[in-house]
Parts: structure tokens; C-alpha cells; sequence
């Protein structure tokens, strides 16, 4: 566990520094943001000591880490909000799309991939794999103008965008969650295929075991370690943000945020977007594993 | 095999209820959706929402837009862009001194105080104080304010500056919230026509007159604007389409759409250190390379214009004696051969990557070809883009100058004590005798002479154009694309819904 939390530490300083380094390298400077380009040279140069942005890069990144430690992750260039004000409403955001997304993409995706490995090569494989293969083939900037214009413009069911109702996150998350499907559903199928022609299979069922049993408690299991790492894999990507998505949607989450900031140079923003991003990733990371250890007890931590 | 079916039969019930769940809470839910619809706020589907609502820091265009609609300065401009009083008059006390004398009607601060000559002091003493405002270095020139009486206040300058009311146009904010560091970004208090309510996930506003609410929600994708407003979710949308979804719009009997002439300016910036774009005839090949007229009539939106300086012919400093170079690809190419340019010319050609920008782009480069041009596109993000423009690290930029009233540009922009970073001559163009007729403010001569060198190419202004339901009364869109009718702006569904 001390071995895991080291290499966590080791990430995420790793991740700062050259987040740090690769925002310097930047072109695009916060002082000329602010002060537009009528300021006079001298108010830069006095701009630029008051931030402490004509110190060297590496007391720079000192005293930033020395106030991220403290909490402090400063304020916003443009709208002078507390950085930390800004994630509090934006990270949310994301998870909540995120969490609805990947269920909608567990729970379409995990059966229909079972049910094409179950009727492998009958014309229902066929449909099930053209359907993925066209859910995945379609970009969410593509998928998402098109459900708004059936459920919200031609139904009116849903809303096209924004964050006013409970039902404004239907519409993102089904983008997201159709994608997800389809890639779940190609994963569930060929792991499960590869499961069922296994001997422990052929050894299950001749021990008079029902086809329910085999399949779901050996040949699915046996399958769960791909599908967990595609589904570690997708989290972090939800969690990082979807900026198209949450772009087309008008859904105020920290992808959209991070990339704004990147777009407008506000620094202090997307660093702490990105400490934020790799944060999450590292936490699913961990979850991932963990659920290894769970599908498959085979796998073990360093420790054990 | 009967086992596998049951399997299946059980897992595809099993998601048939969850679906079922999901579009029973989706129905429930509109219906609460139905009914945000049907309260009375007018709805205004916006490009990019303002990032910071203190008028001095704000510079981006959606909050300056807003700001003129929460805050009133001391000075405006009229149709013909020449300074009006808004909340004061002024004289010309002598070279170094104006008096400015506020309006006796004007409107009390949204927070129910009056606004007096110290309020006027105080926003400008702060401006001056702040040293992360963008518009500070506007007003290095004051030497001191003094308020006279609750009414008048004296402004002393350094040196003389004829144009400085046409400064004073920054927001004027109450004394003692200023004085006790109020957050004016995100809860503003002017004594505009509109005042703040609140600002979570979209900007609600309420005018004064007749507690009309109106709401700002950004919708950075242009369809997703459009299907918006055709959902009935956005009341109202302005400018930032493409022109065929604004053709789109047209054909829709359920929606209105209004277009005016517009006043911001687009051109193809030149960087003029560059040994090729040095050469005059150079520069003349590509003004006669680019057929705009063309451009205009099939890419851009009604009441589009071919543009000769960056002040439109109605402003009072704009010049209607400048001619537009025709498109002519041939004298395009035999001027390049005067000029002893081996062809194809190689230029790089740098924009944005908004989808419009690099249309534009595209045309440009197939327009070029035919002139003997190859140029190269380089799409980048904005804040790449325009670091490479303000570093000169470029050959061509295409930029727009939006909502500029004063001919001072003219010195900015081309004026040779205006290189980067002491202005906005992004080009580092440098002519002693525009510098003179600068100096002297002989505008007209001025902007014949940047015409006939070409500094850079003008292009156009582009037509301004806002869709609305039918409901929507009293909106027209404006020249320079600022809502300033959203003070006057009515629906008949609000006023029914009133009525009932």
C-alpha cells in the first residue's frame, strides 16, 4: 500500500511539473492577456513581479507547489474566480454525466456483447456487431446534433442543451453512453467467445452444471478482466472531460472548462484542470485494480 | 439451449426496464421543462458568455455587450460615431481641462443609490489604481479629477488629447461599493436598464422599467443554436452563423430574421518586415487577388459590404473617396512579375480555427491560385493564433477589429511609435509620412494613404443579422453587434402570459 501511495505521489508531481513546464513552453504570456496591448511596458514589467512571473521557472513552480499544498490553487486570470470555487461547480458536473453515461453504456453494451457471443455467427451476431460497429463509428459532434433534433426538436421530449433540468443530462450521457455501448459490446463479445471454448468450460458443463451458471459464473468472469480494463480505461477518459459533448451540450464540465482555459491562457486554470484530470485518472487506475482483484483472485498486489 | 434463451429473454426484459425507467424520467421531466418555457423570460441564445461583468476589467465583446446594458458611462457615441452624453455633457475648460456636468434625469444605481460626481471619481481613481486592468494604460493621461459639486467634475490631463471625451466610457460604479472591494464581476451594479438577478449556469438579467426578465445562456455550437431557438428554449439569437443556417432560418415561417448593414472591420494583416510583403506590388497582387464581391455573395450573411478602412463611410472620420481593388488575377500576376517574384508566390497564411475562418481560408487560397499565389493555411487555437500575431510571426493573418468608434485606431494600428508591445501596428509598418498625417488627425488623408499602401488588405464588414420567434418584438440587430435592444425588447408571449 505505501509502494501504491509513493508511486500516486510520484504521478501526480510528475504530472504537475511538466504541466508546468509545458504551459511555459506555451506561446502566449497571462501579463499580455490581462493587460491587453496598450499597456506600457513598464506596467508589464510591474504586473509580471507582482505574479512572480520574472522569477526563475523553478522558484516559480516551488512557490506553486508550496500553495498547492496549502489549497491554494489561485484564481482565475479572466473571471478572477477562485480556481477552487470553479472545480467545486465544474468537477460535479462531469462525474454526474460520466457516472450516467458509463451506466448506459455498461447496461447496453455488457448484454447485447453476451448476447452476440451467445448467438456467434447467427444473423442477431451480425445485427448486434453492425449496430456497434455503427454506434462507435459515429463522432459525438455527429450523434448529438442528431438526438437533439429527433427527441427535443421533432418529439420535444428532451431539451436541446444546457444544465436547467433533470432531463438536460439525458441527451449528453446517450452520446457518451452509445459510444461507450459499442466498444463494450465488440470487448464482451470476443473476451466471451475466447472464455466459452476454454477447457474449464467444456469441464463445467460436462460436471452437469446449468448453462446459466457456466455462463455467468466461469465464462463471464473469465471475460470481466478486459472489460474492466476498457471500462478503467473509458472512466478516465469521462472523467477527464468530454469537451465535444459537453461543447454541443452547453454542459459546464471540466473538460470544456480546461479547454477554455487553455484556449483564453489562463494558466492557473488549466493547471489545476489538469491536476484534477490526473487525479482521476490515477484514482480509477487504483479502482481498476482493485476490481482485478475481485473479478479474478488469481491477480495479486505486490504485496501479497 | 432453452437455458442460453432464458438467459437472453431475462437480460433483454431487464434492459427494456431501464429504458422504460429512463424515458419515464425523461417525460417527467419535460413536462417541468414545458414549464420553464412557458414563464415569461425572453431567452437569448449567446456565442460565448461574458467572462467578467466589471467594466474595467471586461474586454472580451459578450461582456462588454452586457455591460452597456448594466452600467452607463459618461459618454457614447451617436450613428455617426461621434461622442454623446450619456450621463454628462462636457466642455472644454482649456487644452488640459474638461468639465463634465452629469444629466439631471439619470437613473439611480440598481442598488437604489443616487449617482453623483463621486461615483464618477471613484470608478475612474480606481481604474487608475488597478494594475491587472486592461484599461488602465487608456487613461495614463489623467493628471487628477475633482469633484466640483455632486454634478460636476473636472478632469486635468497631462497633455492634450482632443478625443479624451470619447474616452470616458467605462461603467460608472457606486462609491462605497467600490470602496469596499464589492465583487462588480460577478454581481454587477450599475444603473443601466437591465440589472443583475443572477448568474449560475446562465446569466439572468431584469430591466428596470418593466421587470421584464431576460436570460443569457451560452451555446458555443451554432446548430445547437439554431435548434434552440426552432425548440422554443432560446427566444432569440444573434450573429456567429454560418450563412446558410441563417438561410435556413429564412425559410422557416416560425421564425423571424433581421439583418443590418454591420461596422466590423475584416482584413488580411501583412507582416511588413517580411522581405517579400515589403515590395508594394506585392501587396497590390493580393488586394487584386481576392474577388470579395464574390465571397460576399455566396458565404456571408445579407447586408455584407466590400471595405476600404477599418471606420466604415458613415462613420464621421470614414473615408467614401476610397476605391475598392477590383479582382483582377491578371494584373494580380503581371504585377508580381514586376515586382520579380518567381511564381507560384509561397505565402502562409495563418487564422483561427473557427469553421467560418478557415472557409474563408480555403477561398482565399483557391482565389490566390488563380493569381499565382500558393498559400499555405495554418489553422491554430486562438490564443496560438494571436501570440503569433502580436510576435509578427507570421507572413498573412486574417483578423476583424470589432466595435472600434474612434479614429485613434489609425495610430495604433500603423503608427510607427506603435510596434508591439507599445501597441496594435501588428504589421510593425512604419511610414514618416503617415506618421505625419496621423499626428496632424487628417484622417481622410490618412486612410488614402494606408489605402494605397496596403498595410493591410481590407476585406469587409460583415452583415449583422439576429433571428427570433415571432413573438419577439422591438429587436433590431446592431452595426457592431451589441445588444443594446435587449432595453426595449418585448414578447407577445410574455405579454399574454401577463395579461392571463
Amino acid at each position: 500500500m505505501v509502494k501504491r501511495i509513493v508511486s500516486f505521489c510520484i504521478v501526480i508531481f510528475g504530472v504537475l511539473l511538466l504541466t508546468f513546464l509545458l504551459i511555459h513552453l506555451v506561446p502566449g504570456d497571462p501579463v499580455e492577456v490581462m493587460l491587453g496591448e496598450s499597456a506600457s511596458t513598464a506596467d508589464r514589467m510591474q504586473l509580471r513581479e507582482d505574479l512572480g512571473l520574472n522569477q526563475p521557472l523553478y522558484q516559480q513552480f516551488g512557490s506553486y507547489i508550496a500553495k498547492l499544498a496549502h489549497g491554494d490553487l489561485g484564481q482565475s486570470i479572466h473571471t478572477k474566480i477562485p480556481i477552487i470555487e470553479l472545480i467545486k461547480t465544474r468537477y460535479p458536473a462531469t462525474l454526474k454525466l460520466a457516472a450516467l453515461s458509463l451506466i448506459i453504456g455498461l447496461v447496453i453494451g455488457i448484454p447485447l456483447g453476451i448476447y452476440a457471443a451467445l448467438k456467434a455467427n447467427h444473423w442477431q451476431d451480425f445485427v448486434v456487431t453492425i449496430i456497434s460497429v455503427r454506434f462507435s463509428a459515429m463522432p459525438a459532434f455527429w450523434l448529438g446534433p442528431m438526438l437533439m433534433l429527433v427527441f427535443a426538436v421533432w418529439l420535444g421530449w428532451l431539451p436541446v442543451s444546457g444544465m436547467e433540468s433533470n432531463s438536460s443530462i439525458i441527451l449528453p450521457a446517450v452520446t457518451l453512453g452509445f459510444g461507450l455501448s459499442a466498444i463494450l459490446t465488440r470487448m464482451t463479445r470476443t473476451s466471451l467467445l475466447e472464455a466459452l471454448n476454454e477447457d474449464f468450460i467444456r469441464t463445467a458443463r460436462a460436471k452437469g452444471l446449468s448453462e446459466k451458471t457456466v455462463i455467468i459464473r466461469h465464462a463471464l468472469r473469465a471475460a470481466l478482466l478486459p472489460i474492466i480494463t476498457i471500462v478503467g480505461l473509458q472512466t478516465g477518459s469521462l472523467l477527464a472531460g468530454t469537451v465535444i459533448t459537453e461543447t454541443i451540450f452547453s454542459w459546464d464540465g471540466i473538460g470544456r472548462l480546461l479547454v477554455e482555459s487553455i484556449e483564453k491562457r489562463d494558466y492557473p486554470v488549466t493547471q489545476a484542470c489538469v491536476l484534477v484530470v490526473a487525479l482521476s485518472y490515477v484514482l480509477v487506475n487504483l479502482c481498476t485494480d482493485i476490481l482485478y482483484r475481485f473479478a479474478d483472485p488469481r491477480v495479486k498486489f505486490s504485496h501479497d | 439451449m432453452c437455458n442460453i434463451e432464458n438467459i437472453i429473454d431475462s437480460m433483454l426484459k431487464k434492459i427494456l426496464l431501464i429504458l422504460c425507467v429512463l424515458l419515464l424520467v425523461a417525460c417527467e421531466d419535460t413536462s417541468s421543462e414545458t414549464s420553464v418555457l412557458e414563464t415569461s423570460e425572453i431567452h437569448f441564445a449567446i456565442a460565448q458568455a461574458p467572462l467578467n461583468l466589471d467594466p474595467r476589467y471586461a474586454t472580451d465583446a459578450a461582456s462588454e455587450r452586457v455591460n452597456r446594458l448594466i452600467y452607463q458611462p459618461l459618454v457614447d457615441f451617436d450613428t455617426a460615431s461621434k461622442p454623446a452624453p450619456i450621463l454628462a455633457s462636457w466642455q472644454v475648460v482649456n487644452n488640459n481641462n474638461y468639465r463634465f456636468t452629469l444629466i439631471k434625469n439619470r437613473a439611480l444605481f440598481h442598488n437604489q443609490t443616487p449617482l453623483t460626481a463621486a461615483d464618477v471619481k471613484a470608478t475612474y481613481d480606481s481604474l487608475l489604481q488597478l494594475k491587472d486592468s486592461p484599461h488602465t494604460a487608456e487613461f495614463a493621461n489623467i493628471e487628477s479629477i475633482q469633484v466640483e459639486d455632486e454634478n460636476t467634475i473636472l478632469f486635468s490631463l497631462k497633455k492634450v488629447d482632443t478625443n479624451f471625451p470619447a474616452k470616458l466610457i467605462i461603467g460608472i460604479l457606486p462609491k462605497d461599493l467600490i470602496q469596499q472591494g464589492h465583487d462588480f464581476s460577478h454581481h454587477p451594479v450599475g444603473n443601466g436598464p437591465l440589472k443583475f438577478v443572477s448568474w449560475q449556469n446562465k446569466l439572468i438579467l431584469q430591466r428596470i422599467k418593466d421587470r421584464q426578465i431576460i436570460s443569457l445562456q451560452e451555446a458555443k455550437d451554432p446548430t445547437v443554436r439554431v435548434l434552440k431557438l426552432l425548440r422554443g428554449e432560446a427566444d432569440l439569437i444573434q450573429g456567429d452563423l454560418p450563412p446558410e443556417l441563417v438561410k435556413y432560418l429564412e425559410s422557416k415561417p416560425e421564425i423571424s430574421v433581421k439583418t443590418s448593414v454591420g461596422a466590423n472591420f475584416s482584413y488580411l494583416g501583412l507582416n511588413m518586415q517580411d522581405p517579400l510583403l515589403k515590395n508594394l506590388k506585392v501587396r497590390q497582387a493580393l488586394a487584386h487577388a481576392i474577388d470579395r464581391q464574390a465571397i460576399i455573395d455566396k458565404v456571408m450573411v445579407k447586408n455584407s459590404r466590400i471595405a476600404g478602412a477599418i471606420l466604415p463611410p458613415e462613420h464621421w472620420a470614414g473615408n467614401v473617396d476610397l476605391k475598392p481593388y477590383d479582382y483582377n488575377p491578371m494584373l494580380a500576376k503581371k504585377l508580381l512579375l514586376e515586382a520579380g517574384v518567381k511564381l507560384p508566390l509561397k505565402l502562409v497564411y495563418k487564422t483561427s480555427t473557427d469553421a467560418q475562418r478557415v472557409r474563408f481560408a480555403t477561398i482565399l487560397q483557391a482565389q490566390m491560385a488563380v493569381a499565382g499565389i500558393a498559400l499555405g493555411i495554418r489553422s491554430l487555437d486562438w490564443g496560438t493564433f494571436f501570440e503569433d500575431v502580436k510576435q509578427g510571426n507570421f507572413q498573412l493573418f486574417g483578423l476583424t477589429w470589432v466595435g472600434i468608434k474612434t479614429p485613434e485606431i489609425y495610430a495604433k494600428a500603423f503608427g510607427s511609435q506603435s510596434l508591439p508591445p507599445n501597441g496594435f501596428n501588428r504589421g510593425r509598418y512604419a511610414d514618416a509620412e503617415l506618421d505625419k498625417l496621423l499626428a496632424n488627425e487628417d484622417w481622410q488623408a490618412a486612410t488614402a494613404r494606408i489605402h494605397a499602401q496596403l498595410p493591410y488588405i481590407p476585406l469587409w464588414y460583415e452583415g449583422q443579422f439576429a433571428a427570433f420567434n415571432k413573438d419577439i418584438n422591438n429587436y433590431s440587430p446592431k452595426p457592431d453587434g451589441d445588444w443594446d435592444d435587449l432595453a426595449i425588447i418585448t414578447s407577445s408571449a410574455t405579454i399574454s402570459n401577463h395579461a392571463h
